[in-house]
């Protein structure tokens, strides 16, 4: 099988790099590995404000309806119940499904493989009925399935304060959300959890999670005050970090950049790897805001078209200059460390392979 | 002085740490081990590690394989569990006319003691069921097994320390320099030389480079194999077959590739590939059980096949240990060049070992 | 912390035998897998990654992003055998009798 692009993942930084290839007339296949497109939108019900300006505020999966919709009439082939497994020695990417493995040749890469949630150590954690705060949302909007009667949240931040509320509406009962922070920066999220009644307590960590068989009790400690609760639900939101494996085996170069949650493969102001054929969007760039993944995905399809001789350099650098615009404003509405750890991450790399940063990007440091 | 030494090895894997422990055994000298890594980072931990006799040719090398497997059990006795099975090997064979050429094996290998049968079809199926019914026939010997190699090279370590032993992990030599009583030996973690009086080489795949500080030429090459692993299944293989075998987890692990591509430990699909549909020639119900992982690892191949071992031709005090099958080797390996650095023979003769024939080409 | 907490689930490996690993001078994810097995299992590292990243790095004292990740390992996802196996075949996999009788033929 032969293509031009090659996207890895059909989550919503996938599909929207795949609307900007497709629609220039560029043969396209996404990877999927689940049954269906839409990544993690699938059981976002949540309503997203801070998206691109070709997209009304809307739910997730709302959006993710209009990412397929947008997709469908073009030429874009999806692969679903397809993964990617290896690499061939000349650089081929092995695809395997259910009956078949074969190598698919891409002249470009994007992978979009988005994020991984983080698990938190403590004694118990094993047990039934810990679960991340994704899990959880995949149980109650995909799956219609109570996780659980009385559940305590570990980690506060926006992904796992907006699951609580979700969880509380569904009826379960909240004991509290505690961080092991001693204070939390963004009172909004505080203010927005105390407001549903649920208790908000900093400095504070799990001591033991126990129970036969499954969790039924846990011991908190707040800053050397134990306390026992009764639960059958703990959900770890410890954040995200980006999923690197088909970066790693494509030989791509990872560096560490903490805000962007942790390693990170190493990329240019194109969002081109240090494999000259790969290129990398939405959170597998670094964890960000769904607006945030769409720009990627829009960045880097726009830099794989130039690298393909359909975009001339004038059209790219335009478009180019405009997305990094919209790019800083998307995350600058959650959090603008995200935007300037990215911009070091890029400049980092530029500098280690001494490749000038394009002039366009001057302004963007500039602006950091 | 805390940096002087009467024995460096350099090398950390099974070989250097196998040396090391059986020189620990004669608690007389002050020794320290050397390595760029960690142990297990390299080709010890990259194998999977059959304790291989029946088709080691010709006879003689055999035999040092023979003598090697054997010392196993005593080796347990010593150093603790390392998960050593003396499960027996099966070599299968696909056609009729490989029968000659096994009968042959048969005949060599009986003239030192080792017992090699060529079963037929049937035979090999009563002994294990699960092969496919397309194979010919197979050589059998009933020497063969395997061991868990981390195990192996952890507890040579563990013992070795008990008898004081020092161990520079992470810390690549540099520069030696060959003075008149002693070496001294640059590292990169330390500022100063480490001076020893004797030093034995044991760096597996970077022999050629160790060799060439002390302006060595060790004619080895370097040989990538890929090895697949399934998931834990229930035990079905009682064997080590060629090719083949059954972990005590319950893991099949899978390998014949063989690729001259320097030192590169990337796997590729392409052999993986190949590499599964061997194993299902091999035993065809294996199609249903789920691949977990890969890995590969960069076998040592002097360039005639077998060992380098003993002193080094024209340097006082240098000895060298390079070799392919080191797992196999190892328990045999270390007690020689113990014996040798110890007591300047050694019980079984390592002369046509020696470096010495390669340097006589030249 | 209990040191019996396990880390890796998939081969239960707990926090006493990971930091026993880096006692012997264990710095790397791959140097504690090899010792232990942590990571090995069937999701090949990808829930106890950070956390063996975390565990190293306190220990040591050092940061995490000093810590490298484990080698990732093709098949990415699990995939039966049956499925894996190729079609074509070249001179790099060789069976093993073949091997030693082509080794005995040279000599």
């Amino acid at each position: 099988m032969k293509t031009d692009v090659l996207i890895i993942g059909g989550g919503p930084a996938g599909l929207n790099a795949a609307i900007e290839t497709a629609s220039r007339g560029i043969k396209t296949i996404i990877i999927e590995e689940s049954y269906a497109l839409g990544g993690q939108l699938k059981q976002q019900t949540q309503f997203f404000n801070n998206l691109p300006k070709q997209f009304d505020r809307q739910r997730g999966i709302h959006l993710m309806r209009t990412l397929i919709d947008r997709l469908s009439p073009l030429p874009v082939t999806c692969l679903l119940k397809h993964k990617m497994i290896g690499v061939y020695k000349d650089g081929r990417i092995g695809i395997a499904n259910d009956t078949e493995t074969f190598p698919i040749d891409a002249k470009k890469v994007i992978v979009t493989t988005g994020a991984a949630e983080e698990t938190d150590l403590f004694p118990g954690w094993t047990l039934p009925g810990v679960m991340t705060v994704g899990a959880a949302q995949i149980l109650i909007n995909r799956e219609r399935v109570l996780p659980g009667k009385n559940a305590l949240i570990v980690g506060l931040n926006s992904f796992s304060a907006e699951v609580t509320k979700q969880l509380k509406a569904c009826g379960i009962n909240i004991l509290g959300v505690i961080d092991k922070n001693v204070s939390v920066n963004d009172k909004k999220l505080v203010d927005g959890l105390e407001d549903k009644k649920i208790r908000v307590m900093v400095n504070t960590v799990i001591e033991r999670a126990t129970g036969a068989g499954e969790v039924e009790k846990v011991t908190i400690n707040n800053d050397g005050k134990k306390e026992d609760l009764d639960i059958d639900l703990i959900c770890i939101g410890k954040g995200l970090s980006p999923i690197l494996e088909p970066l790693e085996i494509l030989d791509c170069e990872f560096g560490f950049q903490a805000k962007l949650g942790g390693l990170v493969p190493k990329y240019y102001s194109t969002l081109g790897t240090s494999n000259p054929s790969v290129y990398v969007a939405g959170n597998a760039a670094g964890i960000t805001c769904l607006g945030g993944i769409l720009v990627t995905a829009e960045i880097a399809a726009l830099n794989a078209l130039k690298a393909l001789g359909v975009l001339n350099d004038n059209e790219a650098k335009i478009s180019s200059s405009f997305l990094w615009d919209e790019l800083r404003s998307m995350e600058s509405e959650e959090s603008i460390e995200t935007f300037i750890a990215r911009v070091a991450h890029i400049k980092e790399f530029h500098e280690e392979c001494e490749l000038p940063l394009p002039a366009s990007f001057h302004a963007i440091l500039e602006g950091c | 002085m805390t940096d002087q030494y009467d024995i460096v090895i350099i090398g950390c894997g099974v070989i250097g740490s196998s040396i090391a422990y059986h020189l620990s055994e004669y608690k007389q000298k002050r020794i320290l081990v050397i390595d760029k890594g960690f142990p297990l980072s390299g080709t010890s931990g990259s194998t999977q590690a059959w304790v291989w006799v029946h088709n080691k040719v010709p006879k003689w090398y055999g035999e040092l394989s023979m003598y090697s497997a054997e010392l196993y059990p005593f080796l347990e006795r010593k150093i603790g569990d390392v998960e050593y099975k003396r499960t027996g090997g099966i070599a299968p064979f696909f056609a009729q006319t490989d029968r000659d050429k096994a009968l042959r094996l048969v005949e060599e290998q009986a003239e030192v003691g080792i017992k090699v049968e060529v079963l037929t079809r049937d035979q090999v199926l009563e002994k294990e069921p699960a092969l496919s019914p397309k194979i010919a026939g197979a050589t059998y010997s009933d020497m063969d097994g395997n061991v868990n190699p981390f195990r192996l090279v952890e507890l040579y370590i563990k013992a070795a320390k008990r008898n004081e032993v020092e161990f520079s992990f992470y810390n690549p030599v540099i520069e030696m320099v060959m003075e008149k009583d002693h070496y001294k030996i640059y590292t990169k973690n330390k500022k100063d030389a480490i001076t020893t009086e004797r030093v034995i080489l044991a760096g597996g795949p970077w022999s050629k480079e160790i060799g060439e500080l002390l302006g060595l030429d060790i004619p080895i090459k370097q040989v990538r194999g890929q090895v697949i692993i399934t998931e834990p299944l229930a035990p079905f293989l009682k064997h080590t077959i060629g090719g083949m075998r059954q972990a005590e987890n319950g893991e099949v692990l899978i390998g014949f590739s063989k690729e001259e591509v320097g030192y590169d430990r990337r796997t590729t699909m392409d052999v993986i590939q190949e590499t599964a549909q061997m194993a299902i020639n091999y035993i065809p119900s294996l199609a249903k059980a789920n691949i977990v992982r890969s890995f590969s690892g960069v076998r040592v191949i002097p360039e005639d096949g077998f060992p380098i071992l003993g002193k080094i031709p024209d340097k006082k005090n240098a000895y060298i240990a390079a070799m392919h099958s080191g797992v196999t080797l190892s328990p045999l390996v270390g007690t020689l060049m113990a014996e040798l650095v110890m007591e300047g023979e050694t019980s079984i003769c390592l002369e046509r070992y020696s470096l010495k024939r390669f340097m006589n080409y030249a | 912390m209990d040191k019996s907490t396990i880390v890796c689930r998939c081969e239960e490996i707990n926090v006493d035998e990971i930091e026993g690993a880096i006692r012997m001078g264990a710095s790397t994810f791959d140097d504690i897998k090899r010792l232990t097995r942590c990571g090995m299992g069937p999701c090949q590292s990808k829930i106890c990654m950070n956390l063996v990243r975390e565990l190293i790095a306190n220990n040591l004292g050092v940061s995490i992003s000093e810590i490298p990740p484990p080698r990732m390992r093709m098949p990415l996802k699990i995939t039966r055998l049956g499925i894996l196996a190729g079609k074509t075949s070249s001179s790099n996999v060789v069976s093993v009798f073949d091997e030693a009788s082509l080794e005995a033929g040279e000599r």
